[in-house]
């Protein structure tokens, strides 16, 4: 006799819940893991937020500027961050405690799967930016939430970003096999010095600027500064950034299914197994 | 409740079978058919194309030709629903360490869609005499107690068909009678079809009605272990084993 089973939609529902449940089970019990999500936000905020105010005691012409560059810019970084380390690590807890053949011996899409863990990361998120603005404001008197609603699209832009550079990750994680993973960690910080995340990209030097601005993080994050100095959302840099981080979301999804179609063909599952 | 359009009597049906890697052909040609509620060992020496065929036939490899049908369900297009009336568990894989053994149950429960996945768990643990592990963490359970824990989240969905990659590798005599005594029940009150891999091939004989020999990617025997060990001329499945793994030559006939 069959067990009572869910229909379709809700038992995709209870798949991707399934899924973000075992990524809190992983935290739970490896309480390093807090690293990432609380600990090196918080030292980020208060080294960076220091060297603001360090020089905004200095009096020079912009100074305060430079500090507010930093505060928004380490929040914002961290947001990008956060998000494609909890959807790229994700994928590879699976790859660690070899758990990818029985996953997909189940009836568990592969985007049920993403956004399982994209769930749970999205909870890691909250908490870790939300420990960090409460920093801000009760070490440097900064007010993120006063900032509005333009912050949080242009928050909600680079998470969106953050996910499709993890699906970048997992596909080349799915390619080249546990040798890529040094790419969850690296990969952003390649992007970061491209993205002017603390400065605009005119302080690049004149090789890099056309590099930098066709990532969608260099707009998000100018986007970002504008609104946070008190002006109104730019709309013509956020459109730019909105434009780039569907083209490259569509991209991230091609990818990782590209490779996932590579996985099958050549069997990579037995590395895993 | 689980649904599916069977075709006939047949849990599944993988038809004309191939895979090719760099290092050659693993598999090649092959036709295997499993009915419902039949119970089928895949034997054949290291390297002949048994776990590429069963990763193949759980749509965890696709194949370069052929065709993989469960339950009316049609790989990998339908491979969702299909998998939804499979079971998989190999001796060879762990568990995760920071789950405890019921939050792991759980967990495949619901990827397996059951609305009570915690009775389906405590049902399955204990069918396989361990109940007293439910609240263990992964990383106190010896090799044996990962095994059964693996195959009590194969089997806890009540799957039409359950295949096993060397399910009892890692356990002691008495344990594995335990878990072949599990299966057989599984198989006769449920109508659960098995497709197992053993190198054990006493097990193999307790536990299976019927066995197909692979040898170099192909079919080269199937039938009862009686009529293998017969057209053979050998004493034993374990004489024929041998005997294939010692020659690695060409097939010597298939049979149906």
């Amino acid at each position: 006799m069959s067990l009572p089973t869910y229909g379709p939609a809700a038992g995709t529902m209870w798949r991707v819940l399934a899924i973000a449940r075992r990524h809190a089970y992983v935290l739970q019990r490896s309480p390093h893991r807090l690293f990432d999500v609380l600990v090196w936000p918080v030292v980020d905020v208060l080294l960076f937020g220091s060297i603001g105010v360090f020089a905004a005691s200095q009096a020079t012409t912009g100074a305060q500027r430079v500090a507010l560059y930093l505060l928004v810019g380490v929040i914002l970084w961290h947001v990008v961050y956060q998000a494609q380390i909890a959807v790229a690590t994700g994928f590879l807890e699976e790859s660690w405690s070899r758990s990818v053949l029985n996953l997909m011996a189940t009836p568990l899409r592969e985007w049920e799967y993403i956004f399982g863990v994209a769930l749970f990361g999205l909870v890691k998120l909250v908490v870790g930016v939300g420990a960090v603005t409460v920093i801000v404001w009760g070490a440097f008197a900064f007010n993120v939430a006063g900032i509005g609603p333009a912050m949080i699209a242009v928050a909600a832009l680079l998470l969106v970003i953050g996910w499709s550079i993890a699906l970048f990750v997992i596909g080349l994680v799915l390619r080249f096999g546990s040798g890529a993973e040094a790419f969850a960690w690296g990969i952003l910080f390649v992007v970061m010095p491209l993205s002017g995340v603390f400065y605009p990209v005119d302080a690049l030097p004149a090789l890099l600027r056309p590099l930098a601005e066709i990532l969608p993080t260099t707009h998000a994050f100018s986007a970002g500064r504008t609104v946070a100095a008190g002006n109104p959302m730019p709309w013509g840099e956020f459109g730019l950034a909105a434009a780039g981080t569907a083209g490259l979301t569509l991209v991230g999804l091609g990818y990782v299914t590209w490779m996932l179609r590579i996985f099958r063909k050549r069997g990579f599952v037995t590395r895993y197994s | 409740m689980l649904t599916c359009d069977t075709d006939g009597d047949v849990a599944l049906r993988a038809s004309g079978l191939v895979k090719e890697y760099r290092r050659g052909r693993a598999v090649d040609g092959v036709d295997l058919t499993v009915g419902v509620g039949e119970r089928v060992a895949l034997l054949g020496p290291n390297g002949a194309g048994k776990t590429t065929t069963l990763l193949m036939c759980l749509g965890a490899v696709r194949p370069d030709a052929g065709e993989i049908e469960i339950l009316g369900h049609r790989l990998p297009r339908q491979r969702t629903r299909a998998m939804a009336h499979v079971g998989f568990a190999a001796g060879y894989l762990p568990l995760p360490a920071q789950v405890r053994v019921l939050e792991y149950l759980r967990l495949f429960g619901r990827l397996y869609g059951l609305r009570r996945p915690d009775d389906a768990a405590r049902a399955g643990l204990e069918r396989f005499g361990i109940s007293d592990l439910a609240r263990a963490m992964g990383t106190e359970l010896s090799s044996g107690q990962k095994t059964l824990v693996g195959i009590v989240k194969a089997a806890m969905h009540r799957p039409r068909l359950l295949v096993l990659d060397e399910p009892t590798a890692s356990l002691d005599p008495a344990v594995a009678l335990r878990v072949r005594t599990g299966l057989r029940e599984l198989s006769h009150e449920l109508g659960t079809a098995l497709l197992v891999t053993s190198h054990n091939m006493v097990e193999v004989e307790r536990l299976c009605e019927r066995v197909v020999f692979l040898s170099h990617g192909r079919v080269v025997a199937d039938g009862t272990a009686a009529e293998i060990t017969d057209r053979f001329g050998r004493e034993d499945l374990e004489d024929v084993f041998l005997h294939l793994a010692k020659t690695r030559s060409a097939p010597e006939g298939v049979a149906g």
